[in-house]
This record gives C-alpha cells, structure tokens and sequence, in this order.
C-alpha cells in the first residue's frame, strides 16, 4: 500500500507539471497587451510601462515565466493581478464560497442520487422506477443554465421560496438552489450508473448463493449487492468533486456568487493570467487528489483489490 | 419447484431427509436451449446480431424518428420557414404568437421559430462533428497504448492524464478568448475535441487491453500473423464497440457544451444562430416573457434527449452483459 501510494504521487508530478504548463502556455498566447490595458485611454508611457513589465516578469522569456510562476506557486507566492491585490488574497476569499457550494452539490447529488438509483434499481418496472427514471434523463438533457434559469423564476420568482441571487457573503439558504441546479445534471449520472449497476448485480450467482445460505433480504442488499455496486459509483463521485469546482463556473455566474468560478470567468475576461493560472494549477491539485482517494477507497470497498 | 419432482428424485436414489436436492425436470433446464444449435440459421456476426437487437428496442425507434426528423430540419430548414433568421423588426420585439410565427417574437423582434429552426444546424453539426473527431483522435492514442503498453503506455497515459485534469469549460474558455470574433462552428468543434478525448482514450485503451489477451488473438499469432495486422484486424473491430457506445452518448453532451460556451457569450457570436446564443439573449427578459427562453431550450433538451436514449439503445445491443431488463 505504502509503495503503491509512493508511485502515484510520484507519477502525479508529471500531470501536475504538464497540467501547469499547457494551461501557462494557452494563457501566455492570449492575445491584447495587458500593460496597455493598463494605462486606458491615456497614453502608454514607456518607462512605467517597462517597469511593471519587470515587475510582472512579462519581458522575459515564456520558459523563464513559467519556471519562475512555479519556484514562486511552491512557497504559495502567486503573485499580484494587475489591479495590485495579491492573487492568493482573491483566490482565499473566493475559494471558501465555492467549496461550499461545491460540497453542498456533492452531498445533495451523492445522498439523493444513491437513494433515487437504489430504489429505482431494486424495484425495475414499478411506476416510480420509471418516473424516477425520466426525470433523470430530463435533467441529464437539460443545459445547467437552463435548469438555473427555471429554478430561478418558478422557485425564485414565481413562488419565492428560496432567494434568487446569492450575492456577497452567501449563507446555507442562499447557496441551496446553486447547489442543487449545480448537482443536478451529476445527481442523474449517479441514479443511472446506480440503478444499473444494482439492477445487474442483484442477479448475480453470489447473490443467488447468499439468499440460498438464508440470508436475511437486508443482509444481501446491504452486504452483497450494495457494497458491488458502489464501487464505480464511488469512482464517478470521486472524479466529479474535482468536476463540480470546475463546473461551478455556471451557477456562480447565474446566481452572482462571488466564487472561484466567477473569478476565473472574469480573469478569463480580463486577461488576468496570473490569476487564470494559480486556480487551474489548484484545482488540477484538487482533481488529481480526489482521483488519488477514490484509489485508495477501491480497496476499503472491494477486498479483491490490494495495493502491493 | 414440484413436490412432484422432488418425490421423483427422492425414489431413484436414497436420500436421507434433509439431504433433498433439487433436480429440475430435463424440460426445464434452460442451457438445453443455448447447448442446441439450428444450423439452418443464417451465419450471424456481432453487428448483425446487434442490429437484430437495436430494430426490437422501442427506446431506439423513438431516439431514431427524433434523431432523423432533427437531422432532416438541420438541414432542410427552409421547408419550415421562409424568413431569414436574422431578419429582425424592433417594432415586433416580444409579441406573442400569431399566425405563422408560432412561437411569437424575442426582444430583437426576431422570430423565435425562425431562429429555432436554423439553430439545429449548428447544434447538430457541432455535436457530430466532435463526436467523430474524439473517436478517431481518442481510439488511435488509448489503441496505441494499450497495444504496445511498456514505456508507450506510460508516455500516453501520463500525457492523456494531463489533458483530463484541466475542466473542459475552463479549458474551452481559455482557448476560446483567442478566436472571439470567428463565427465558424469549427473552433468549437476543435476546442471541445482538445478537451474531451480523453474519457474516450482511456475507454480504447482498457478495451484494447482486455481483447488483446484473448484466444482468438494468441491464435491468430501462432498462425502467424504480424502484431500490427493482429491490432488491426482482430483487436480493433473487437474493441470498437465500447467506443461507438462512449461516442453516441457523450454526443449530446458536446452539443450541451457548446450551448453553454455560447451562453457565457464566449462561443459563436450572434451573428451564427445556435440556441446557446438564443437562450443567452432571452436571459434578460425571464422574468417578463419566459416563453422565448422556453423554445431553443426545449429543442435543446429534446435533441440531447433523442441522443442520450440511441446511445443506451446502441449499449443495450452491443454490450449484451449490461442488458438487465
């Protein structure tokens, strides 16, 4: 197990690294100058300019850029946006927003996606499988935006059950509607994949074997059946938690909350490219993470596999 | 189970109580049914087979009439209108319905049917366009890997892994903010082909690694064929459909995608119809008209629907082991 842990985080070197440098060259071929965007409508003067070019290490040369964002991100020095705020600064304010936007989705689409796709897999062709399932193709084809948008006029604005917008500072109430349109689209991934792979299981021999040992019906759902089927479950959740930071970018949008999705959106925007590149740097660490544990959960889950 | 037939089994042998054991009457034993062979039967292959099974699937009828009629109006859209999509009067702006505009008029003074019939166009040529460039892109790197593993496997794998990490959108918008002003379809089709072949890649690689260890391949080895022809030949038709199944579903979220680019406003620009753009205009005015947010929606989710069921349907054929019903 130690050994195997040793080797995949040393093979996460390579990703992270790679990750890092595609994403800090997409960015460095921007096109527009943001030092000129700097000075507006007034005119560029060149020992300023020349100055924060320095400053921004913009004069050098792109392998030069990268390695010094990279001996600078080690010691969590992401360095300054262009309006002079330190980038770890906006990042640490908005970061915590999403995280709990995010983990909000995540326990929303984990609890009610298991639960949905157990029932609806044991009980194949009852009339809730079949509602149950419908409506997950549904939210499965209808664009997150979209789900946003009708969350908020129906729940928002027609029935004025939940606020419409987060805004600054967003509470438990405020981030809930986010939350669920953002985990609704993964929500019906884990009922398919959930009812499906309990649907399959509970006719396999094992199955069969422990009913014949007497059993209880609990015992073989809970011990047997369940326990197969979460493993795959296990691993779409797992990858998704890392999906969910990425894809907050559209409800953070919709519902104005000032996380790192709407941060990134707007340093996209602006051409912020220190900024662009600390929060993709962080939330492939995030996603190679996750990746990581759900690793390391196959074996609690299933005893067939071991780590030498 | 008969007493019958225990009673039967319990005379032809001594058996102690407690020690009955089921013996099904020779009647009732289904492996007769698979041991029999009828040899007048045509010679079938895979993909006949799975044809047979597609053609009885009503999931796959309905997904295959939506899928046909959506592609006959993407690109036959002058049978259902005769307006220009980008003819628009501010003196109409949010009128309702009337006859011969169905759907009534959005903020522009464009008509919203109009507007939603060529949108399909885009849409569709967006969703197929990506679908076969990810397959061909992501089936040749995870085939190459799996095939020769070693040092090769390990390069592309670390290399795909790379690519996996960066959140398609993120991605997207980055690559995007380059070419804003271009209003082809294909700097959506390559982006999202960037950022999504590798779910497909991984796929190839373990299909190509499971069929590259089974008997028909070692025979075909020692009747001497060449690793390359073996790849080919054998392992490769074998392998593909996991990878058809992948491509048909995720087809429809490539057109999710591209309506999502558009809608942050960093997609195609106005100027091409697509029902990304449309839904992003009719944003503003939800609260007052919600019908013209209504309409590129729906045809939205039914086109990602349609395909969504066919890539089950096309599961449900090709993977017999996953057919539960």
């Amino acid at each position: 197990m130690g050994k195997y842990l040793l080797r995949r985080i040393l093979q996460m070197i390579p990703v992270v690294l790679g990750t890092t440098l595609l994403v800090y060259a997409l960015v460095f071929a921007l096109p527009g100058d943001p030092v000129k965007a700097m000075f507006g409508d007034k005119p560029v003067n060149q020992a300023v300019a020349a100055q924060i070019r320095a400053e921004y290490n913009l004069d050098k040369p792109f392998i030069i850029q990268y390695l010094l964002f990279l001996k600078n991100a080690l010691t969590l020095n992401f360095g300054n946006t262009f309006a002079g705020q330190p980038v770890i600064d906006e990042i640490g304010r908005a970061f915590p927003v999403t995280i709990k936007l995010g983990l909000m989705a995540f326990v929303f689409e984990a609890l009610f996606g298991v639960a949905f796709g157990i029932v609806s897999g044991l009980k194949k062709g009852k009339w809730y499988d079949s509602v149950i399932l419908i409506v997950s193709l549904l939210l499965i084809s209808v664009p997150t935006f979209v789900t946003g948008f009708l969350g908020q006029y129906f729940i928002g604005v027609k029935w004025r059950i939940l606020p419409v917008t987060a805004g600054n500072d967003p509470g438990f109430i405020d981030l809930l509607m986010p939350a669920m349109v953002l985990g609704s689209a993964s929500m019906a991934y884990v009922i398919r994949l959930t009812r499906s792979e309990v649907s399959s299981n509970i006719a396999e021999d094992y199955v069969r074997t422990a009913r014949a040992k007497g059993m209880s019906n609990r015992s073989v759902i809970v011990r047997h059946v369940l326990r197969n089927s979460m493993i795959p479950v296990v691993t779409y959740l797992g990858q998704d938690l890392g999906g969910l930071m990425g894809g907050a970018m559209i409800s953070e949008t919709i519902f104005n909350i000032h996380g790192i999705g709407f941060l990134t959106y707007q340093s996209i925007l602006k051409g912020e490219s220190n900024m662009v590149v600390s929060i993709v740097t962080l939330l492939t660490l995030i996603f190679v993470v996750c990746n990581l544990v759900v690793d390391m959960l196959y074996a609690a889950l299933d005893p067939r596999i071991r780590y030498a | 189970m008969s007493d019958n037939t225990i009673q039967q089994a319990k005379a032809s042998s001594r058996i102690l109580p407690g020690q009955e054991r089921y013996v099904a009457p020779a009647g009732k034993v289904e492996l007769q049914d698979v041991d029999s062979v009828d040899e007048s039967m045509p010679a079938t292959n895979m993909w006949a087979d799975a044809w047979r099974t597609l053609r009885r699937n009503p999931l796959f009828i309905v997904s295959a009439i939506l899928i046909v009629c959506i592609i006959f109006v993407a690109l036959f859209p002058g049978v259902f209108t005769h307006r220009d999509p980008n003819f628009c009067q501010l003196d109409h702006s949010l009128e309702k319905s009337s006859p011969g505009h169905p759907f009534g008029y959005d903020t522009q003074g464009c008509d919203v049917f109009t507007r939603t019939v060529y949108g399909t166009r885009t849409s569709l040529s967006v969703g197929i366009l990506t679908a076969i460039l990810v397959v061909i892109f992501g089936s040749v790197i995870g085939a190459l890997g799996g095939f020769f593993g070693g040092w090769v496997d390990a390069l592309l794998s670390r290399f795909t892994d790379i690519f996996m990490a960066i959140p398609m959108l993120l991605g997207a918008i980055v690559v995007l903010q380059m070419f804003r002003t271009s209003g082809s379809i294909w700097k959506i089709v390559l982006v999202l082909t960037l950022f999504g072949w590798t779910q497909t890649s991984r796929i190839a690689r373990s299909a190509v690694m499971e069929t590259k260890n089974l008997e028909f391949n070692t025979a075909a080895t020692a009747l001497g064929s060449t690793p390359g022809r073996n790849l080919l030949r054998h392992i490769m038709p074998n392998s593909f459909a996991s990878i058809i199944v992948i491509g048909t579903t995720s087809l429809g979220s490539y057109i999710v995608s591209e309506a999502t680019l558009s809608f942050l406003g960093i997609g195609l620009p106005t100027t091409t119809v697509s029902w990304g753009g449309d839904i992003s205009n009719a944003q503003t005015i939800l609260r007052t008209d919600p019908s013209v947010l209504f309409y590129p929606s729906a045809a939205l989710a039914i086109t990602v629907l349609a395909f969504i069921m066919m890539g089950d349907a096309v599961k449900d054929a090709l993977d017999p082991k996953s057919r539960t019903a």
